[in-house]
């Protein structure tokens, strides 16, 4: 930004911009190494700076100014608290919050006077707040909007500095899913296929540091550092992934028909030979070492046991008058046996007809026996005789129910040579009193010995196999090979590790080398080749594909993108357009949109568009965040809120991928649109399929008096069942039901929910769920309907979405966003209309002053309007809340659920006028929780200001009035372009990127509203293909 | 130079980074404590606690109606006799607070918790995404950093090794735990007992340190600062590692010496073998000045439980016994009973063992905060109406509470504090000044009753 700064200045006349990046740039230049330490400094104000305080500061801000900020005496503060004073008289006149609007105001060479002071001052500290403020997404508004869109800057040269971008918790999670074969498989309607974009890790938990602000508008920039917060998660999980790999992903694949990293195959092949050797004989010897030693002892091998010590159990305690004790149940105590690794014993011989002659007592002895002289601890046993004590006949229930299921131990030797290996060990390691268990682990550790030996003399891998491993490494995780300077380099180091860890972990620890290297986690976006004459370059072609696929997606460059950036096709703006058009085009790949919703098995939640261009308007908007508000299912009316959030955030991206994919009008259509999804999975023809068998059962029964039937009438209707399946009704057997009722009280209970339906004249029916039970809905989330305020057993629902819905009209009205700008209990106003004046209008707000503590004054008989206004629309606080109230009142329509509104219901206990359950009676869905309240009447009227057109500014009768004239304001589209300037680019606008945004306008309007071609335009524009080397 | 006791309280991280590792972000940002630091144990328990079984046997029949109907009480212990499980605290009423009354409604209930009773978010089932905001023991961590920051041991689900844990050290973030005796052992003492480990981490620090070092060259402005930071953060953990190697002599002296019964995970070890030597464990470390935070779960509902009184030789589940399902002939009550016991000889272990180490002008227990309560509220099946709390605290404690029955209002009523209160309360008493740690009770906010804030009547 600073460099831009510069730049700008050499080419500028003197304008309100210019003294401010100069400003800036003297801050940037003290925060390295080597600036002036400040020590021994003399603090003084004179001449101009000393003119200026005194013309328009003092006056508020001198000595008679008791407790408030002084100006006067900034020469005897000591050196912190005067900084600190610098930065927030800086802050104050460059943002120009001070002087205030009423007072006399300094010109523009006045204030330059002034900023240049207070740069130079801080500067000399290297103490400056402001270069770091102006570099976050929320400053980005700072920079004048009319100037942007004037057409005056189109000369100056748009470039974005030579970077390193951190990466995103998405392109993080992306990039271990590749690394790690990883499969995501996505669900789409009736339809399941692999796609991108899961969180998940098959066998591993991965912690991402990496995360993004949780704010609302664009929350991924390209001025995060890798801090050693980062590097502490990374070391964690660098160590986990490769133990995964050498682990499991190279036995498991190492071999295949692709092999992966078959270097570490090679590497490790002795020892993995020698592992499986081992894990072989393990198993032979633990199934079979009573054989193996009989066969080799003959009858001698009784004498060599130890004499057999029974365990003793306390005899049951008897119970006192009036104890109970109710044993613990079968599934319980079948538990516990697998848990005590007695199972197959006991499951084996009770189902074995060789010892079915044995009585429960014989059968315990037997079992004691074996566990005995197997060497297993003796209080293992004695669990497990305990356990035996109680339930052998429900065991032998068990085994003789389940018995062919029982998988018998079939004696099946080794080969000939591990049969020799096994002989020959026994022979060697048995002494006379030794367990079973000491003969094996005798056995296993004399072959480990061997085994080591064997490799030890076999010595480190070759040179060659080394490259070759460093090779796949850096081409599986950095994707591309090393040079020869850095082979050298990681040979080098690999040859140390070895040397101190053995091959394994050596192995183990270079691809954590890998995984910890900066270039893992940082996206170079860096210029290349011969400067233009503003000394800007194309960024390297490599880089270029990096830049161009993470733009939109979260995936390393495509095929194509690669083959374009090694052949040389990605040299110029058209070879970017090419590439750009073409990803924008792809509709093959799903996404998973939201893996908060992923987390919570919400399985439909994926779109084949390019996942950034659609997580672009979640972020702008940002009515995910209505997953993160704590609300009440009493309020809300019923059960299930959280399923049905989830639904509705996900019905949200749906209209925004609907009017995304039509790709006309784009911003008037989501400002504007009077059409939604609702409880729909936007598949119409499975939709009406849905609804369609809901209705045939409907018109089957509705005039057979079902309401009265019992278990013969029911009986007469078996073939409909048949054809037309109930949940949880079996034709064949009615009776059966489940924890709900038998079959006759779900049936009507399905019956109740489906006639209430279609009884009142709807010509379709929601396919939820037919009655409340366990388990997942047909289509999770039906309770979404009470968000946008339908009754469910009288909505006129549609299979045809999204469909019209009354009092609404575009995001700003759907219930997800209403309730993300909410808190817990009410609405919120003053968020509601900051988003209008900061995202639509491109308007700013000053931060909340420290001292501000303002709490909206409890009243329970007036409106939380008329509360609010009487906390905000004094003098002080209006000169901001002005900004925002009028705006964020026209949406008191909407209760804090987004649901419609004329009245406000006073939700305090004196002022209940019916108490309703607070939990739903029978599990009916159809019932409304919510008790019902005194109310008022909404004022929803407000005040729109700052479009900038006669005919849109004014008052507003509510929130659908708003978005009306908002979707028809070209300062709203603006906006939206300034903030997909900052989404794709990673920081925020300057002067010098004026042409690139009015381009992108540009663009849009002349391709019919085309964000497409938004995209194509910001990703084509020199601010984002030219780069210049930052400077000092 | 650098003592080692000032290099403990200074570094925020030690070996465990190395070893173990939970995501320590915020813990890297915490600065260092002047003078004696608090430390804080949280005890979580399963299957609840039932708000009877801590009521006094001796209470007044006024004082048990009114604990009875739930209404605000506050008595001296001294004057009165302990519920039978808790009698091994005897010796130590002056420190012991029985706290009733605390909600924790906004927390996940019934079976299991996860993360939320600790967080007083909804932790749907335990998704990672659920996580809402760092634990309270991690936010007391970040006010008296440690070597390791923080240090969670568990025994649910009778797993070993380290596994993933319930504490969070930041949004969306899981924690790791020591799920037996010898692995907490071996990875808290790891520089003791495998300095190598630690050594070859560094050897790829330092390769790392150079190869980034190489390239900056050439690179100027933001960029040149951005690898200045990297080079930083690399050199930080190499030199806090480095360090940690050079203090294992002074640090061995408080390896703790365990049973060979609790190698590979301790299979044939009984339920109170495996709490003593873990309790052993974190003794050890607590003294070593390794951590000041732990958090410690010592069962779940899927913790085999064995070798307790009555019931010697069998395995009982903690699951059926919340259902009044009995092993070996012993009513449920009783064997619930015995493993609260057993748990509570775990505390008076601790509170002993630091009464008996001298720091100051007293000992480390003045400093210390011991917490035992359930993770799921009032019953087997609790839905977080009441989060009864055991708590042991030193003379130094911040908090004026010790000695003390408190029942507070119950939910719903002017005055009821939820389990959010309370952890404000600690954070607040500590130099955090939240103004409320944890999402809002529903029912509270729906009768616009106050509920933030901390309790003010434990504010010393």
């Amino acid at each position: 930004m600073s460099v831009c700064g510069n730049e700008i200045q050499k080419s500028l006349p003197n304008v309100r911009f210019r003294g401010f990046l100069f400003s800036i740039g003297m801050v940037v230049w003290t925060l390295f190494p080597g600036a002036l330490s400040g020590s021994g400094h003399r603090f003084e104000v004179q001449g101009p700076v000393a003119g200026f305080l005194e013309n328009y500061c003092y006056d508020c801000h001198d000595e008679t100014q008791k407790g408030d900020i002084r100006l006067d005496n900034l020469a005897a503060l000591d050196n912190p608290k005067r900084l600190d004073l610098l930065n927030r008289i800086q802050e104050q006149v460059y943002f120009r919050h001070m002087p205030p609007k009423k007072k006399d105001q300094p010109d523009e060479k006045e204030r330059k006077i002034l900023l240049d002071f207070l740069s130079g001052e801080l500067a000399k500290y290297g103490a400056s707040t402001l270069e770091g403020k102006l570099q976050k997404a929320e400053f980005g508004n700072y920079v004048d909007h009319e100037k942007l869109f004037s057409g005056e800057y189109l000369d100056l040269p748009a470039f974005t500095t030579d970077r390193r971008w951190l990466i995103s918790e998405f392109i993080y999670n992306a990039k271990f899913q590749r690394i790690l074969n990883g499969r995501t498989m996505i669900n789409h309607g009736k339809k399941r296929s692999e796609g991108k974009g899961s969180k998940r890790f098959d066998k591993l938990d991965i912690s991402n540091p990496f995360l993004l602000p949780k704010t609302i508008g664009v929350r991924y920039y390209a001025n995060e550092d890798l801090t050693a917060g980062h590097l502490s998660s990374m070391l964690t999980n660098s160590q986990k992934v490769s133990q995964q790999i050498t682990e499991y992903l190279v036995p498991r694949h190492g071999k295949g028909r692709t092999p992966y990293l078959p270097s570490v195959v090679e590497i490790l092949k002795m020892e993995d030979a020698h592992k499986e050797t081992l894990a072989l004989r393990r198993d032979f010897l633990e199934d079979h070492i009573e054989r193996i030693c009989e066969d080799i002892y003959g009858s001698k091998n009784e004498s060599l046991l130890p004499k057999f010590v029974p365990v003793v159990l306390k005899p049951l305690p008897e119970l006192k008058d009036g104890e109970k004790y109710k044993r613990a149940p079968m599934n319980v105590s079948t538990g516990m046996l697998k848990k005590l690794e007695a199972d197959r014993l006991v499951y084996h011989t009770l189902s074995d007809p060789e010892y079915s002659h044995l009585d429960d007592n014989e059968f315990r002895g037997f079992c004691e026996r074996i566990w005995f002289f197997r060497g297993h601890h003796k209080r293992t046993i004695q669990s497990r005789m305990a356990l035996l004590r109680e339930y052998v006949p429900d065991f032998r229930e068990i085994a003789g129910k389940n018995g062919k299921r029982i998988k018998k131990v079939v004696y099946d030797p080794l080969e000939d040579d591990d049969m020799e290996a096994v002989r020959t060990a026994i022979l060697k390691h048995r002494k006379r009193g030794d367990f079973y268990s000491d003969i094996i682990e005798k056995c296993m550790a004399a072959w480990e010995l061997d085994f080591q030996k064997e490799r030890d003399d076999a010595g480190p891998p070759g040179e060659e196999l080394f490259r070759q491993l460093i090779t796949e490494l850096s081409t599986l995780i950095l994707e591309r090979p090393p040079n020869g300077e850095e082979s050298a380099q990681y040979l080098q180091q690999v040859k140390i590790y070895t040397d101190k860890l053995g091959r394994r972990k050596a192995v183990q620890k270079l691809i954590q080398t890998f995984l910890l290297s900066s270039e893992f986690v940082y996206r170079n976006e860096f210029g290349i080749g011969e400067a233009d004459e503003h000394g800007r370059r194309m960024m390297a072609p490599r880089d270029a594909s990096y830049a161009l696929a993470y733009a939109l997606t979260d995936q390393s460059p495509d095929e194509e993108l690669v083959v374009a950036a090694q052949s040389g096709k990605l040299n110029t703006r058209e070879d970017y357009r090419r590439e750009v058009e073409r990803m924008l085009a792809r509709r093959d790949v799903r996404t998973i949109i939201d893996p908060i919703l992923e987390d919570k098995n919400y399985a439909d939640n994926s779109t084949d568009l390019p996942i950034r261009e659609l997580r672009f308007f979640r972020e702008f908007f940002g009515y995910p965040k209505a997953l993160e508000v704590f609300k009440d299912e009493k309020r809300f009316g019923s059960d299930r809120l959280d399923q049905s959030t989830n639904r509705l955030v996900n019905e949200a991206d749906r209209i925004v991928e609907f009017i995304l994919e039509k790709d006309k009008n784009v911003f008037e259509e989501l400002i504007g649109t009077e059409k939604f999804y609702v409880y729909h999975d936007g598949d119409n023809e499975r939709m009406r399929e849905a609804s369609e068998k809901i209705k045939r059962i409907y018109a089957y029964f509705k005039d057979t008096g079902w309401e009265d039937f019992g278990y013969p009438e029911l009986e007469k209707h078996k073939e409909f069942l048949r054809k037309e399946p109930m949940r949880s009704i079996n034709p064949d057997k009615l009776k059966s039901g489940n924890r709900q009722g038998d079959g006759l009280k779900l049936f009507k209970k399905s019956m109740t929910t489906i006639a209430a339906r279609l009884d009142k004249g709807q010509k379709h029916a929601p396919p939820f769920d037919l009655y409340r039970g366990y388990g997942t809905d047909f289509m999770w989330g039906g309770n979404v309907a009470k968000f946008w305020g339908y009754r469910k057993d009288s909505w006129d629902w549609t299979p045809e979405q999204p469909m019209k819905v009354s009092n609404r009209k575009g995001m700003l009205t759907h219930p997800a966003w209403l309730i993300a700008h909410a808190f817990n209990t009410e609405t919120d106003p003053v968020r509601r209309g900051k988003f209008v004046r900061e995202k639509l209008l491109a308007g700013t707000i000053p931060d909340i002053p420290i001292a501000v503590d303002a709490q909206i004054p409890e009243d329970h008989q007036r409106t939380l309007r008329s509360r609010l206004a009487s906390a905000t629309e004094t003098n002080y606080c209006w000169k901001c809340h002005e900004r925002m109230n009028p705006l964020g009142y026209s949406f008191e329509c909407y209760d804090d659920f987004g649901r419609f509104r004329v009245q406000e219901s006073l939700e305090y206990p004196e002022n209940v006028i019916e108490k309703k359950p607070d939990k739903l009676p029978g599990r009916n869905h159809l019932v409304d929780l919510r008790d019902i309240y005194k109310t008022l009447p909404v004022d929803a009227s407000g005040f729109l200001a700052g479009t900038g057109e006669v005919a849109l500014d004014g008052r507003v009768e509510n929130a659908v009035d708003l978005a009306g004239r908002l979707a028809r304001s070209r300062r709203v589209r603006q906006s939206i372009i300034r903030h997909a300037f900052r989404y794709f680019l990673g920081r925020n606008e300057f002067l010098s990127d004026s042409k690139t945004l009015i381009d992108a306008e540009n663009a849009y309007l002349e391709n019919d509203g085309s964000f497409d071609a938004v995209i194509v335009s910001l990703l084509t524009s020199d601010s984002f293909i030219y780069r210049k080397p930052p400077t000092n | 130079m650098t003592s080692r006791r000032h290099f403990l309280k200074a570094s925020a991280l030690g070996a465990g980074a190395m070893t173990l590792a939970p995501s320590f972000s915020q813990l890297f940002a915490a600065t260092g404590t002047v003078g004696e630091p608090k430390r804080f144990i949280f005890i979580r328990k399963s299957s609840g606690i039932r708000p009877l079984e801590l009521a006094l046997p001796s209470f007044s029949e006024k004082d048990k109606a009114l604990d009875e109907k739930k209404e605000a009480l506050e008595v001296d212990l001294d004057q009165h006799e302990l519920p039978n499980w808790l009698r091994g605290l005897d010796d130590h009423k002056e420190n012991l607070t029985i706290l009733q009354g605390l909600s924790a409604k906004m927390s996940e209930n019934v079976h299991y918790s996860f993360s939320s009773v600790m967080g007083c978010f909804k932790s749907n089932r335990n998704t990672l995404s659920a996580i809402k905001r760092a634990t309270i023991d991690f936010e007391l961590a970040k006010l008296f950093p440690s070597p390791f920051g923080h240090v969670e041991l568990s025994f649910a689900g009778g797993r070993t090794g380290i596994v993933s844990g319930y504490s969070a050290p930041a949004p969306q973030t899981r924690n790791y735990c020591y799920a037996d005796p010898e692995t907490a052992r071996s990875e808290l003492f790891k520089s003791v007992l495998n300095p190598e480990a630690v050594t070859s981490d560094n050897d790829m620090l330092s390769f790392l340190r150079s190869k980034e070092g190489l390239k900056e060259s050439g690179i100027a402005g933001r960029e040149k600062r951005r690898q200045e930071v990297h080079l930083q953060s690399i050199e930080s953990i190499r030199e806090r590692n480095e360090k940690l190697i050079e203090i294992s002599g002074s640090l061995a002296k408080f390896l703790p010496e365990i049973d060979p019964v609790h190698a590979d995970g301790g299979p044939n070890a009984s339920t109170p073998e495996k709490q003593a030597a873990m309790t052993k464990v974190m003794v050890s470390a607590l003294k070593a000045n390794l951590t000041n935070v732990v958090t410690y779960t010592i069962d779940d509902l899927g913790t085999p439980i064995t070798g307790l009184p009555g019931n010697e030789a069998d395995r009982v589940g903690i699951h059926p016994l919340g259902h009044d399902e009995a092993f070996g002939g012993v009513p449920a009550w009783k064997t619930r009973e015995q493993i609260r016991i057993s748990h509570v000889n775990q505390i008076k272990t601790i509170v002993e063992e630091l009464k008996k180490t001298p720091e100051g002008d007293g000992t480390m227990f003045d400093n210390t905060m011991i917490m035992y309560f359930p993770e799921n509220g009032e019953t087997h099946h609790g839905i977080g109406l009441e989060s009864p709390f055991v708590i042991m605290s030193g003379r130094k404690c911040n908090l004026n509470m010790a000695g003390r029955y408190v029942r507070l209002p119950v939910l719903g009523v002017e005055g009821h504090k939820t389990l959010g209160n309370w952890y404000t309360t600690l954070l607040n008493a500590h130099g955090n000044s939240m103004e409320h740690y944890g999402d809002l009770d529903l029912e509270m906010s729906r009768k616009k009753l106050d509920q933030t804030g901390p309790i003010k009547q434990f504010m010393a």
